[in-house]
């Protein structure tokens, strides 16, 4: 993984950074206005990650404010006499982008980290994105080594709400694992084929 | 320290129709002595044709193999069944056969025939080993096609044991009728292995099999991930790392 320059990465700190880097990889793709990137985003990260409108208004400023995007305020498509901002990315945004890719950040959810960086990533990613879901498989590994077994003697309550946490554990890291391992053999295929 | 199992970009390769299919792909590991190695692995992953090719039950296309430094391929078949029957034991629940009429402590101790025991000297053995794995001397005593799967699957095991192998490799364990008699047993190969400094590897679909193993990996389309805690072995695909320590259990 990366090791960049603590003013490169800035923009990558706080919340919502799934988030802010997924907007980055669409402004890149195309530039749009707040509701037409929500609407990408929305489409691109799948049912399940809820994206609000006035989140990506924010975030949007924020990219704003690092440098990554810049806004113009430009007629309506359908309407000229009125006007919305239209966001575009800047030079330095394409580099940004990349460097998201290649970096871990340990105090986020990983897999929504991964998640976001697959909705937009770009072919020339794709070695960065292998890179990542094996560091995240050998974390998801590295946490079942912590599970303590069961010797299978127990008879109590306390010890059957043990078993069952431990199910619980297990379960969702071997869906984990399922995912990231799938996900490369996905993008692995898609290489051996553009060979 | 010569490592007890090595693999050096070892690969594998299966017809199928009129291709082939990579099943292993340059992979590298190494596996100190005392270690207890878990593969998390779905179906077709490569993991069976891990664990086979370790025991020398199957060569590699390409790439060495070494039990204690020794190159299987180079070894004589009859050395290499040997091997089999002596150092490595290889558990499949697909393995078991039994002959009518066998008592269960006999159907251990004549697994022991290359050891150069008497069958008194194997059925005390035998005996010793069936205790491990909570099967008592009245139940040694029982007609093996009486068995439950559960005891079933305790008589494969003390059937490996009872040989003292130095590497103990387990094909996705076997299917038994409650979770509680799953946790047994593997609590019982666990402590088995531990007890006796044997080298467990062992293979599964399912991640609660191999809870509490020293080292966990996932095998996928014949690439190996794996952690590196503890200390362990463990290389990725086509790279090798040396100097790995031996596992704390």
């Amino acid at each position: 993984m990366a090791s960049a320059s603590p003013e490169k990465t800035r923009w990558m700190r706080g919340p919502s950074t799934p988030l802010r880097g997924a907007l980055l990889g669409l402004l890149l793709e195309r530039p749009g206005h707040g509701g037409d990137l929500a609407n990408r985003l929305a489409a691109r990260l799948g049912e399940t990650w809820r994206v609000d409108t006035n989140d990506v208004y924010r975030l949007l400023e924020q990219l704003e404010k690092t440098g990554l995007a810049v806004s113009r305020d430009e007629p309506k498509r359908n309407n000229h006499r009125r006007t919305h901002l239209v966001y575009y990315p800047t030079e330095e945004s394409s580099e940004a982008l990349t460097l998201w890719m290649e970096t871990l950040l340990p105090r986020e959810p990983v897999r929504l980290g991964l998640q976001a960086k697959l909705s937009v990533a770009r072919e020339q990613d794709a070695h960065r994105l292998l890179a990542a879901l094996r560091a995240y498989e050998r974390e998801c590994l590295m946490l079942a080594q912590l599970v303590s077994p069961t010797d299978g003697r127990g008879r109590s309550w306390t010890a059957l709400c043990m078993d069952c946490t431990r199910d619980a554990v297990y379960g969702q890291l071997e869906v984990e694992i399922t995912w990231a391992t799938r996900t490369r053999q996905r993008i692995n295929e898609f290489l051996e084929r553009s060979r | 320290m010569t490592p007890l199992l090595s693999f050096l970009n070892v690969s594998k390769r299966y017809p199928d129709g009129g291709r082939d299919i990579l099943v292993l792909d340059r992979v590298s590991l190494e596996v100190n002595a005392g270690v207890s190695v878990g593969i998390r692995g779905a179906r077709r992953s490569g993991k069976s044709t891990l664990l086979r090719l370790a025991a020398g039950i199957a060569l590699p296309d390409s790439g060495t193999i070494c039990f204690e430094g020794r190159d299987l391929a180079q070894m004589a078949s009859r050395e290499r069944g040997r091997l089999l029957r002596g150092e490595i034991a290889f558990m499949s629940a697909a393995d078991w056969r039994a002959t009518p009429g066998e008592s269960v402590v006999d159907h251990v101790a004549t697994s022991l025939g290359s050891e150069g025991l008497t069958m008194r000297e194997a059925r005390r053995r035998a005996v010793l080993v069936l205790d491990q794995v909570e099967i008592g001397a009245a139940g040694a005593e029982e007609p093996t096609t009486s068995l439950s799967q559960t005891e079933r699957a305790r008589v494969m095991l003390a059937r490996a044991l009872a040989r003292e192998p130095r590497l103990l490799m387990l094909d996705e364990p076997p299917q038994l009728p409650s979770l509680g008699e799953c946790d047994r047993f593997y609590a019982l190969l666990r402590s088995a292995a531990r007890e006796h400094d044997i080298t467990l590897l062992m293979a599964s679909e399912e991640m609660s099999a191999l809870g509490g193993l020293g080292v966990m990996m996932s095998i996928n389309d014949g690439e190996l991930t794996s952690t590196e805690a503890r200390g362990t072995v463990v290389a990725l695909p086509g790279r090798r790392r040396a100097g790995a320590e031996r596992s704390a259990q």
